[in-house]
Protein backbone atom coordinates (compact mmCIF):
# COMPACT_ATOMS: atom_id res chain seq x y z
CA UNK A 1 0.00 0.00 0.00
CA UNK A 2 1.43 3.86 -0.97
CA UNK A 3 1.56 5.99 1.58
CA UNK A 4 1.17 8.22 -1.61
CA UNK A 5 -2.60 8.86 -2.43
CA UNK A 6 -2.70 9.93 1.14
CA UNK A 7 -0.07 12.69 0.29
CA UNK A 8 -2.01 13.78 -2.27
CA UNK A 9 -5.20 13.84 -1.18
CA UNK A 10 -3.51 15.99 1.77
CA UNK A 11 -2.53 18.45 -1.10
CA UNK A 12 -6.12 18.67 -2.17
CA UNK A 13 -7.07 19.12 0.87
CA UNK A 14 -4.93 22.27 1.66
CA UNK A 15 -5.61 23.71 -1.16
CA UNK A 16 -9.30 23.56 -0.60
CA UNK A 17 -8.66 25.03 2.73
CA UNK A 18 -6.99 27.78 1.44
CA UNK A 19 -9.96 28.56 -0.64
CA UNK A 20 -12.36 27.95 2.46
CA UNK A 21 -9.93 31.21 4.07
CA UNK A 22 -10.90 33.04 1.16
CA UNK A 23 -14.35 32.57 0.64
CA UNK A 24 -14.55 33.30 4.65
CA UNK A 25 -12.88 36.69 4.26
CA UNK A 26 -14.92 38.09 1.15
CA UNK A 27 -18.56 37.06 3.06
CA UNK A 28 -17.48 38.70 6.40
CA UNK A 29 -16.70 41.77 3.65
CA UNK A 30 -20.37 40.92 2.75
CA UNK A 31 -21.14 40.99 6.29
CA UNK A 32 -19.90 44.13 7.67
CA UNK A 33 -21.83 46.38 4.40
CA UNK A 34 -25.19 44.20 5.64
CA UNK A 35 -24.70 45.97 8.76
CA UNK A 36 -24.20 49.53 7.73
CA UNK A 37 -26.34 49.00 5.28
CA UNK A 38 -28.96 47.80 7.83
CA UNK A 39 -28.40 50.75 10.33
CA UNK A 40 -29.06 53.22 7.55
CA UNK A 41 -32.29 51.47 6.59
CA UNK A 42 -33.39 51.30 9.93
CA UNK A 43 -33.88 54.88 10.23
CA UNK A 44 -37.10 54.52 8.05
CA UNK A 45 -38.61 53.51 11.48
CA UNK A 46 -37.93 56.82 12.93
CA UNK A 47 -39.11 58.72 10.07
CA UNK A 48 -42.72 59.55 8.26
CA UNK A 49 -43.30 57.90 4.81
CA UNK A 50 -43.05 61.07 3.34
CA UNK A 51 -39.28 61.25 4.03
CA UNK A 52 -38.88 57.69 3.39
CA UNK A 53 -37.35 58.32 0.34
CA UNK A 54 -34.66 60.26 1.57
CA UNK A 55 -34.02 57.08 3.59
CA UNK A 56 -33.44 54.47 0.72
CA UNK A 57 -31.77 57.19 -1.41
CA UNK A 58 -28.72 57.06 1.77
CA UNK A 59 -28.28 53.73 1.25
CA UNK A 60 -27.70 53.53 -2.15
CA UNK A 61 -23.80 53.46 -2.11
CA UNK A 62 -24.42 50.79 0.24
CA UNK A 63 -25.88 48.54 -2.42
CA UNK A 64 -23.10 49.52 -4.80
CA UNK A 65 -21.04 48.22 -2.23
CA UNK A 66 -22.88 44.74 -1.47
CA UNK A 67 -22.68 44.31 -5.71
CA UNK A 68 -19.36 44.19 -5.63
CA UNK A 69 -18.63 42.44 -2.20
CA UNK A 70 -20.87 39.49 -3.64
CA UNK A 71 -19.31 39.59 -7.13
CA UNK A 72 -15.88 38.95 -5.11
CA UNK A 73 -17.58 36.17 -4.02
CA UNK A 74 -19.17 34.87 -7.02
CA UNK A 75 -15.57 35.28 -8.56
CA UNK A 76 -13.90 32.60 -6.15
CA UNK A 77 -16.04 30.01 -6.93
CA UNK A 78 -16.27 27.48 -9.83
CA UNK A 79 -19.67 27.08 -10.87
CA UNK A 80 -19.22 23.31 -10.60
CA UNK A 81 -18.49 23.78 -6.64
CA UNK A 82 -21.36 26.09 -6.04
CA UNK A 83 -23.14 23.96 -4.21
CA UNK A 84 -19.92 22.33 -2.10
CA UNK A 85 -19.59 25.69 -0.14
CA UNK A 86 -22.70 26.72 -0.59
CA UNK A 87 -23.90 26.36 2.82
CA UNK A 88 -21.04 28.99 3.42
CA UNK A 89 -22.76 31.71 2.18
CA UNK A 90 -26.06 31.42 2.50
CA UNK A 91 -27.09 33.38 5.39
CA UNK A 92 -25.06 36.24 3.95
CA UNK A 93 -26.60 36.31 0.97
CA UNK A 94 -30.04 36.10 2.55
CA UNK A 95 -29.35 39.19 4.81
CA UNK A 96 -28.35 40.91 1.17
CA UNK A 97 -31.63 39.72 0.18
CA UNK A 98 -33.76 41.04 2.88
CA UNK A 99 -32.30 44.50 2.40
CA UNK A 100 -33.01 44.64 -1.25
CA UNK A 101 -36.87 43.11 -0.26
CA UNK A 102 -37.63 45.68 2.71
CA UNK A 103 -35.49 48.95 0.59
CA UNK A 104 -38.17 48.10 -1.90
CA UNK A 105 -40.90 47.56 -0.24
CA UNK A 106 -39.94 50.98 1.93
CA UNK A 107 -39.90 52.67 -2.11
CA UNK A 108 -42.54 51.57 -3.67
CA UNK A 109 -45.01 49.68 -1.55
CA UNK A 110 -44.49 46.50 -3.16
CA UNK A 111 -42.94 43.21 -3.17
CA UNK A 112 -39.41 42.53 -4.81
CA UNK A 113 -39.13 40.43 -7.82
CA UNK A 114 -36.60 37.86 -8.37
CA UNK A 115 -36.03 40.99 -11.28
CA UNK A 116 -35.67 43.75 -8.07
CA UNK A 117 -32.87 40.91 -6.52
CA UNK A 118 -30.98 40.72 -9.94
CA UNK A 119 -30.78 44.48 -10.74
CA UNK A 120 -29.78 45.39 -6.98
CA UNK A 121 -27.35 42.49 -6.34
CA UNK A 122 -25.82 41.63 -9.80
CA UNK A 123 -26.79 37.70 -9.58
CA UNK A 124 -29.92 35.84 -10.53
CA UNK A 125 -32.46 34.69 -8.26
CA UNK A 126 -33.14 30.27 -9.50
CA UNK A 127 -36.67 30.47 -9.07
CA UNK A 128 -37.22 27.74 -11.48
CA UNK A 129 -34.67 25.37 -9.17
CA UNK A 130 -32.85 24.72 -12.47
CA UNK A 131 -29.07 23.38 -12.73
CA UNK A 132 -26.70 25.85 -12.42
CA UNK A 133 -23.64 27.24 -14.26
CA UNK A 134 -22.68 30.08 -12.89
CA UNK A 135 -23.28 31.43 -9.41
CA UNK A 136 -26.59 32.16 -8.54
CA UNK A 137 -29.06 33.20 -5.63
CA UNK A 138 -31.35 30.13 -4.47
CA UNK A 139 -35.19 30.26 -4.48
CA UNK A 140 -34.69 29.52 -0.60
CA UNK A 141 -32.74 32.61 -0.15
CA UNK A 142 -35.37 34.54 -1.98
CA UNK A 143 -37.71 33.23 0.29
CA UNK A 144 -35.95 33.68 3.28
CA UNK A 145 -35.24 37.42 2.44
CA UNK A 146 -39.13 37.71 2.25
CA UNK A 147 -39.49 36.40 5.20
CA UNK A 148 -37.59 39.22 6.98
CA UNK A 149 -39.66 41.72 5.59
CA UNK A 150 -42.85 40.68 7.66
CA UNK A 151 -40.50 41.59 10.93
CA UNK A 152 -39.54 45.13 9.70
CA UNK A 153 -43.56 45.30 8.82
CA UNK A 154 -44.68 44.44 12.07
CA UNK A 155 -42.35 47.26 13.32
CA UNK A 156 -42.57 49.97 10.61
CA UNK A 157 -46.99 49.70 11.89
CA UNK A 158 -46.07 50.52 15.24
CA UNK A 159 -43.70 53.00 14.20
CA UNK A 160 -45.89 54.73 11.84
CA UNK A 161 -48.92 54.95 14.78
CA UNK A 162 -45.59 56.82 16.55
CA UNK A 163 -44.89 59.62 13.72
CA UNK A 164 -48.94 60.04 14.01
CA UNK A 165 -49.66 58.33 10.20
CA UNK A 166 -52.27 56.22 11.28
CA UNK A 167 -53.37 55.00 7.72
CA UNK A 168 -50.48 52.76 7.05
CA UNK A 169 -50.97 50.19 9.49
CA UNK A 170 -53.75 49.07 7.25
CA UNK A 171 -51.95 49.63 3.99
CA UNK A 172 -49.18 47.58 5.82
CA UNK A 173 -51.76 44.93 7.14
CA UNK A 174 -53.04 44.45 3.70
CA UNK A 175 -49.95 43.77 2.26
CA UNK A 176 -49.09 42.08 4.70
CA UNK A 177 -52.11 39.51 4.68
CA UNK A 178 -51.32 39.21 0.91
CA UNK A 179 -48.14 37.95 1.41
CA UNK A 180 -48.66 35.46 3.73
CA UNK A 181 -51.42 33.82 1.51
CA UNK A 182 -48.56 33.39 -0.67
CA UNK A 183 -46.26 31.78 1.29
CA UNK A 184 -49.36 29.75 2.85
CA UNK A 185 -49.25 28.09 -0.58
CA UNK A 186 -46.19 26.82 -0.37
CA UNK A 187 -45.17 23.12 0.91
CA UNK A 188 -42.60 23.52 3.37
CA UNK A 189 -40.16 20.92 4.74
CA UNK A 190 -39.28 20.80 8.35
CA UNK A 191 -36.22 23.42 7.27
CA UNK A 192 -34.80 26.51 8.04
CA UNK A 193 -37.36 28.40 5.81
CA UNK A 194 -40.26 26.29 7.56
CA UNK A 195 -39.33 27.54 11.12
CA UNK A 196 -39.00 31.14 9.95
CA UNK A 197 -42.35 30.57 8.28
CA UNK A 198 -43.81 29.63 11.39
CA UNK A 199 -42.84 33.07 12.39
CA UNK A 200 -44.68 34.96 10.12
CA UNK A 201 -47.56 34.88 12.06
CA UNK A 202 -46.63 36.80 15.45
CA UNK A 203 -45.66 39.62 13.26
CA UNK A 204 -48.67 39.68 11.35
CA UNK A 205 -50.46 39.38 15.18
CA UNK A 206 -48.81 41.92 15.94
CA UNK A 207 -49.66 44.50 13.31
CA UNK A 208 -53.23 43.17 13.54
CA UNK A 209 -53.19 44.18 16.84
CA UNK A 210 -51.89 47.89 16.22
CA UNK A 211 -54.99 48.23 13.68
CA UNK A 212 -57.27 46.87 16.51
CA UNK A 213 -55.96 49.90 18.59
CA UNK A 214 -56.67 52.13 16.28
CA UNK A 215 -59.96 50.74 15.39
CA UNK A 216 -60.94 50.48 18.91
CA UNK A 217 -60.41 54.14 19.41
CA UNK A 218 -62.53 54.81 16.52
CA UNK A 219 -59.28 56.58 15.45
CA UNK A 220 -59.77 54.65 11.74
CA UNK A 221 -62.34 53.26 10.29
CA UNK B 1 -67.59 53.95 23.41
CA UNK B 2 -69.99 52.72 20.75
CA UNK B 3 -67.58 51.13 18.67
CA UNK B 4 -66.29 49.17 22.18
CA UNK B 5 -70.12 48.01 22.57
CA UNK B 6 -69.73 46.49 18.83
CA UNK B 7 -66.63 44.43 19.81
CA UNK B 8 -68.17 42.80 22.80
CA UNK B 9 -71.36 41.73 21.10
CA UNK B 10 -69.99 42.19 17.67
CA UNK B 11 -72.96 39.14 16.22
CA UNK B 12 -75.45 39.41 18.07
CA UNK B 13 -77.16 42.97 18.66
CA UNK B 14 -77.49 44.22 14.70
CA UNK B 15 -80.72 45.78 15.27
CA UNK B 16 -80.56 48.30 17.68
CA UNK B 17 -76.73 49.39 16.49
CA UNK B 18 -77.79 49.97 12.76
CA UNK B 19 -80.36 52.70 14.05
CA UNK B 20 -77.91 54.83 15.75
CA UNK B 21 -75.29 54.34 13.38
CA UNK B 22 -76.30 52.82 10.14
CA UNK B 23 -73.09 53.57 7.99
CA UNK B 24 -70.32 52.63 10.49
CA UNK B 25 -71.41 48.58 11.43
CA UNK B 26 -71.99 47.57 8.10
CA UNK B 27 -67.97 48.98 7.61
CA UNK B 28 -67.17 46.95 10.88
CA UNK B 29 -69.31 43.50 9.64
CA UNK B 30 -68.03 43.71 6.21
CA UNK B 31 -64.23 44.51 7.06
CA UNK B 32 -63.28 41.00 8.56
CA UNK B 33 -64.83 38.52 5.35
CA UNK B 34 -63.85 40.60 2.65
CA UNK B 35 -59.83 39.83 3.01
CA UNK B 36 -61.05 36.04 2.44
CA UNK B 37 -63.71 36.58 0.37
CA UNK B 38 -62.81 34.96 -3.14
CA UNK B 39 -64.46 37.49 -5.41
CA UNK B 40 -62.61 40.69 -4.26
CA UNK B 41 -59.01 39.42 -5.12
CA UNK B 42 -57.42 42.07 -5.45
CA UNK B 43 -54.81 42.59 -8.45
CA UNK B 44 -51.75 42.61 -6.17
CA UNK B 45 -52.77 39.70 -4.49
CA UNK B 46 -53.70 37.50 -7.16
CA UNK B 47 -50.06 38.17 -8.61
CA UNK B 48 -48.75 37.37 -5.50
CA UNK B 49 -50.83 33.70 -5.20
CA UNK B 50 -49.34 33.52 -9.19
CA UNK B 51 -45.95 33.94 -8.12
CA UNK B 52 -45.25 31.87 -4.80
CA UNK B 53 -47.66 28.97 -7.04
CA UNK B 54 -44.58 28.89 -8.99
CA UNK B 55 -42.21 28.90 -6.11
CA UNK B 56 -44.56 26.25 -4.44
CA UNK B 57 -44.02 24.19 -7.74
CA UNK B 58 -39.67 24.64 -7.98
CA UNK B 59 -39.39 23.96 -4.18
CA UNK B 60 -41.80 20.37 -4.80
CA UNK B 61 -39.57 19.51 -7.21
CA UNK B 62 -36.62 20.19 -5.40
CA UNK B 63 -37.91 18.48 -2.27
CA UNK B 64 -38.68 15.52 -4.32
CA UNK B 65 -35.47 14.93 -6.02
CA UNK B 66 -33.86 15.14 -2.74
CA UNK B 67 -36.27 11.93 -1.35
CA UNK B 68 -35.26 10.13 -4.59
CA UNK B 69 -31.62 10.70 -4.00
CA UNK B 70 -31.90 9.83 -0.20
CA UNK B 71 -33.80 6.45 -0.99
CA UNK B 72 -31.36 5.52 -4.10
CA UNK B 73 -28.19 5.99 -1.56
CA UNK B 74 -30.20 4.10 0.92
CA UNK B 75 -31.11 0.94 -1.40
CA UNK B 76 -27.17 1.18 -2.93
CA UNK B 77 -26.50 1.18 1.22
CA UNK B 78 -28.31 -2.47 1.43
CA UNK B 79 -26.63 -3.90 -1.20
CA UNK B 80 -23.14 -2.58 -0.71
CA UNK B 81 -23.51 -4.32 3.10
CA UNK B 82 -24.86 -7.42 1.56
CA UNK B 83 -21.35 -7.22 -0.59
CA UNK B 84 -19.35 -6.63 2.97
CA UNK B 85 -21.38 -9.79 4.00
CA UNK B 86 -20.68 -11.98 1.15
CA UNK B 87 -16.73 -10.65 1.01
CA UNK B 88 -16.35 -11.30 4.31
CA UNK B 89 -17.87 -15.43 3.84
CA UNK B 90 -14.29 -15.70 2.16
CA UNK B 91 -12.67 -17.90 5.18
CA UNK B 92 -15.08 -19.85 4.83
CA UNK B 93 -15.28 -20.87 1.71
CA UNK B 94 -12.82 -23.32 -0.43
CA UNK B 95 -12.06 -21.02 -2.98
CA UNK B 96 -11.77 -17.00 -2.69
CA UNK B 97 -13.55 -17.44 -6.48
CA UNK B 98 -16.95 -18.09 -5.40
CA UNK B 99 -17.14 -15.07 -3.00
CA UNK B 100 -15.88 -12.71 -5.71
CA UNK B 101 -18.46 -14.12 -8.63
CA UNK B 102 -21.39 -13.86 -5.73
CA UNK B 103 -19.54 -9.96 -5.21
CA UNK B 104 -19.44 -9.64 -8.68
CA UNK B 105 -23.22 -10.56 -9.38
CA UNK B 106 -24.39 -8.22 -6.30
CA UNK B 107 -22.39 -5.54 -7.76
CA UNK B 108 -24.17 -5.88 -11.00
CA UNK B 109 -27.77 -4.84 -9.10
CA UNK B 110 -25.16 -2.26 -7.79
CA UNK B 111 -24.46 -0.60 -10.74
CA UNK B 112 -28.30 -0.59 -12.16
CA UNK B 113 -29.13 1.29 -8.45
CA UNK B 114 -26.20 3.73 -9.85
CA UNK B 115 -27.58 4.23 -13.49
CA UNK B 116 -31.06 5.40 -11.15
CA UNK B 117 -29.14 7.95 -9.21
CA UNK B 118 -27.26 9.50 -11.93
CA UNK B 119 -29.80 11.16 -13.43
CA UNK B 120 -30.73 12.66 -10.26
CA UNK B 121 -27.46 13.56 -9.96
CA UNK B 122 -26.30 15.36 -13.13
CA UNK B 123 -24.40 18.78 -13.38
CA UNK B 124 -24.47 21.08 -10.44
CA UNK B 125 -26.95 18.81 -8.64
CA UNK B 126 -23.97 16.51 -8.05
CA UNK B 127 -22.68 18.48 -5.15
CA UNK B 128 -26.12 20.02 -4.27
CA UNK B 129 -27.51 16.87 -3.28
CA UNK B 130 -23.93 15.07 -2.26
CA UNK B 131 -25.23 15.13 1.28
CA UNK B 132 -28.04 12.57 0.56
CA UNK B 133 -26.02 10.90 -1.95
CA UNK B 134 -22.87 10.17 0.08
CA UNK B 135 -23.81 7.66 2.55
CA UNK B 136 -24.63 5.21 -0.18
CA UNK B 137 -21.60 5.99 -2.20
CA UNK B 138 -19.27 5.69 1.14
CA UNK B 139 -20.60 2.49 1.94
CA UNK B 140 -20.15 1.37 -2.12
CA UNK B 141 -16.53 2.12 -1.62
CA UNK B 142 -16.09 0.59 1.43
CA UNK B 143 -17.57 -2.40 -0.10
CA UNK B 144 -15.08 -2.48 -3.21
CA UNK B 145 -12.32 -1.11 -0.92
CA UNK B 146 -12.73 -4.83 0.77
CA UNK B 147 -12.94 -6.32 -2.40
CA UNK B 148 -9.92 -4.76 -3.45
CA UNK B 149 -8.06 -5.64 -0.23
CA UNK B 150 -8.69 -9.10 -0.42
CA UNK B 151 -7.95 -9.32 -3.88
CA UNK B 152 -4.67 -7.65 -4.24
CA UNK B 153 -3.84 -6.24 -0.58
CA UNK B 154 -3.62 -2.93 -1.24
CA UNK B 155 -5.41 0.38 -1.06
CA UNK B 156 -8.35 1.05 -3.56
CA UNK B 157 -7.44 4.47 -5.75
CA UNK B 158 -9.83 6.96 -6.37
CA UNK B 159 -9.68 6.33 -9.76
CA UNK B 160 -10.20 2.94 -9.25
CA UNK B 161 -13.79 3.45 -7.65
CA UNK B 162 -14.60 5.68 -10.67
CA UNK B 163 -13.50 2.85 -12.91
CA UNK B 164 -15.65 0.17 -11.49
CA UNK B 165 -18.23 2.84 -11.58
CA UNK B 166 -17.87 3.58 -15.45
CA UNK B 167 -20.17 1.53 -17.90
CA UNK B 168 -20.02 2.59 -21.69
CA UNK B 169 -22.17 5.93 -22.79
CA UNK B 170 -23.92 6.36 -26.04
CA UNK B 171 -20.68 6.45 -27.68
CA UNK B 172 -19.13 3.38 -26.34
CA UNK B 173 -16.45 4.95 -23.90
CA UNK B 174 -16.37 4.23 -20.21
CA UNK B 175 -17.46 6.64 -18.29
CA UNK B 176 -18.50 6.86 -14.46
CA UNK B 177 -22.06 7.07 -13.48
CA UNK B 178 -21.50 9.56 -10.73
CA UNK B 179 -18.87 11.91 -9.63
CA UNK B 180 -16.76 10.99 -6.74
CA UNK B 181 -15.49 14.14 -4.43
CA UNK B 182 -12.51 13.85 -2.26
CA UNK B 183 -14.30 13.67 0.67
CA UNK B 184 -16.66 10.54 -0.38
CA UNK B 185 -13.45 8.75 -0.93
CA UNK B 186 -12.06 9.69 2.04
CA UNK B 187 -14.71 8.83 4.39
CA UNK B 188 -15.16 5.97 2.41
CA UNK B 189 -11.86 4.10 2.94
CA UNK B 190 -12.34 5.33 6.68
CA UNK B 191 -15.03 2.78 6.82
CA UNK B 192 -12.63 -0.07 5.79
CA UNK B 193 -10.42 -0.61 8.65
CA UNK B 194 -13.94 -2.24 10.71
CA UNK B 195 -13.94 -4.75 8.00
CA UNK B 196 -10.76 -5.84 7.78
CA UNK B 197 -10.14 -6.13 11.10
CA UNK B 198 -13.62 -8.49 11.03
CA UNK B 199 -11.42 -10.35 8.27
CA UNK B 200 -8.60 -10.69 10.77
CA UNK B 201 -10.52 -12.49 13.39
CA UNK B 202 -12.02 -14.80 10.49
CA UNK B 203 -9.03 -15.24 9.53
CA UNK B 204 -7.39 -16.26 13.46
CA UNK B 205 -9.97 -18.73 13.54
CA UNK B 206 -8.82 -20.41 10.53
CA UNK B 207 -5.44 -19.91 11.79
CA UNK B 208 -4.12 -18.11 8.36
CA UNK B 209 -1.50 -15.88 10.13
CA UNK B 210 -0.30 -14.94 7.09
CA UNK B 211 -4.02 -13.24 6.63
CA UNK B 212 -3.17 -11.39 9.76
CA UNK B 213 0.06 -9.79 9.45
CA UNK B 214 -1.56 -8.61 6.03
CA UNK B 215 -4.37 -6.67 8.27
CA UNK B 216 -2.22 -5.43 10.64
CA UNK B 217 0.41 -3.50 7.88
CA UNK B 218 -2.78 -2.69 5.83
CA UNK B 219 -4.42 -1.19 8.93
CA UNK B 220 -1.32 0.79 9.93
CA UNK B 221 -0.80 2.17 7.25
CA UNK B 222 -4.02 3.82 6.60
CA UNK B 223 -3.96 4.77 10.12
CA UNK B 224 -0.79 6.67 9.03
CA UNK B 225 -2.65 7.80 6.12
CA UNK B 226 -5.65 8.98 7.70
CA UNK B 227 -3.21 11.04 10.15
CA UNK B 228 -1.74 13.09 7.25
CA UNK B 229 -5.45 13.77 6.47
CA UNK B 230 -6.08 14.79 9.85
CA UNK B 231 -3.21 17.78 9.62
CA UNK B 232 -5.03 19.38 7.01
CA UNK B 233 -8.19 20.54 6.47
CA UNK B 234 -11.07 19.58 7.88
CA UNK B 235 -13.64 16.62 6.67
CA UNK B 236 -16.91 16.01 8.08
CA UNK B 237 -17.38 13.28 10.21
CA UNK B 238 -13.94 11.89 9.59
CA UNK B 239 -13.14 12.31 13.07
CA UNK B 240 -15.46 9.61 14.51
CA UNK B 241 -14.31 7.09 11.47
CA UNK B 242 -10.83 8.14 12.90
CA UNK B 243 -11.84 6.32 16.47
CA UNK B 244 -13.31 3.42 15.13
CA UNK B 245 -10.32 3.40 13.17
CA UNK B 246 -8.27 3.78 16.54
CA UNK B 247 -10.54 0.35 17.95
CA UNK B 248 -9.93 -1.80 14.89
CA UNK B 249 -6.16 -1.12 15.01
CA UNK B 250 -6.09 -2.67 18.65
CA UNK B 251 -8.39 -4.83 18.37
CA UNK B 252 -6.54 -6.29 15.40
CA UNK B 253 -3.21 -5.82 17.49
CA UNK B 254 -4.79 -7.32 20.44
CA UNK B 255 -5.66 -10.47 18.28
CA UNK B 256 -2.01 -10.74 16.80
CA UNK B 257 -0.76 -10.65 20.55
CA UNK B 258 -3.11 -13.33 21.66
CA UNK B 259 -2.12 -15.51 18.12
CA UNK B 260 1.81 -14.82 19.25
CA UNK B 261 1.75 -15.86 22.49
CA UNK B 262 -0.37 -18.70 21.66
CA UNK B 263 1.92 -20.02 19.26
CA UNK B 264 5.13 -19.89 21.25
CA UNK B 265 3.40 -21.28 24.10
CA UNK B 266 2.52 -24.04 21.95
CA UNK B 267 5.85 -24.39 20.37
CA UNK B 268 7.33 -24.61 23.56
CA UNK B 269 4.77 -26.80 24.92
CA UNK B 270 5.26 -29.46 22.41
CA UNK B 271 9.08 -28.62 22.84
CA UNK B 272 8.98 -29.51 26.03
CA UNK B 273 6.64 -32.47 25.40
CA UNK B 274 9.26 -33.78 23.29
CA UNK B 275 12.47 -32.99 25.63
CA UNK B 276 10.17 -35.40 28.20
CA UNK B 277 9.49 -38.12 25.72
CA UNK B 278 13.44 -38.06 24.99
CA UNK B 279 13.69 -38.13 28.48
Amino acid sequence: MDVQVFVDLQDKLDQESTLREDIKNAINELYKTCRLASAKLAKAHAVPKSQTQEVTDAIKPQFETLRQNISTLAGLIQPVTFYKYHDMWTNAIQSAGSLVVFAIYLESARLATPDDIQAYLGYRVNTENANITEFVITLEEYLNAIVSLFNELSRLAVNAVIVNDIQRPQEISTFASELYAGFQLLNLKNDNLRRRFDSIKYDIKKIEEVQYDLRVRGLIA
Amino acid sequence: MDTSDDIQRPSAPSSEVTDSRPPKKPKFANNKPADTSMEDISESKREVLTLFTSYRDSLDAHHDQRERVIKCSRDITALSKKIVFSLLRITQESSPETVFNDAEKKHKQVLDLFRKISVELQGSNSLKYNRQATPGLQEYIEAIGLWTFLQNNVLITKDQVLERLSVPNADGVLTPLVSVTDEDYILGISDLPGEVNRYCINAIGKGDHEAVRRCLMFLRQMKEGINLLMCSGKVRDLDKKVAVLDSSLEKTERAYYSMSIRDSEMSTQSASRSMAIDA
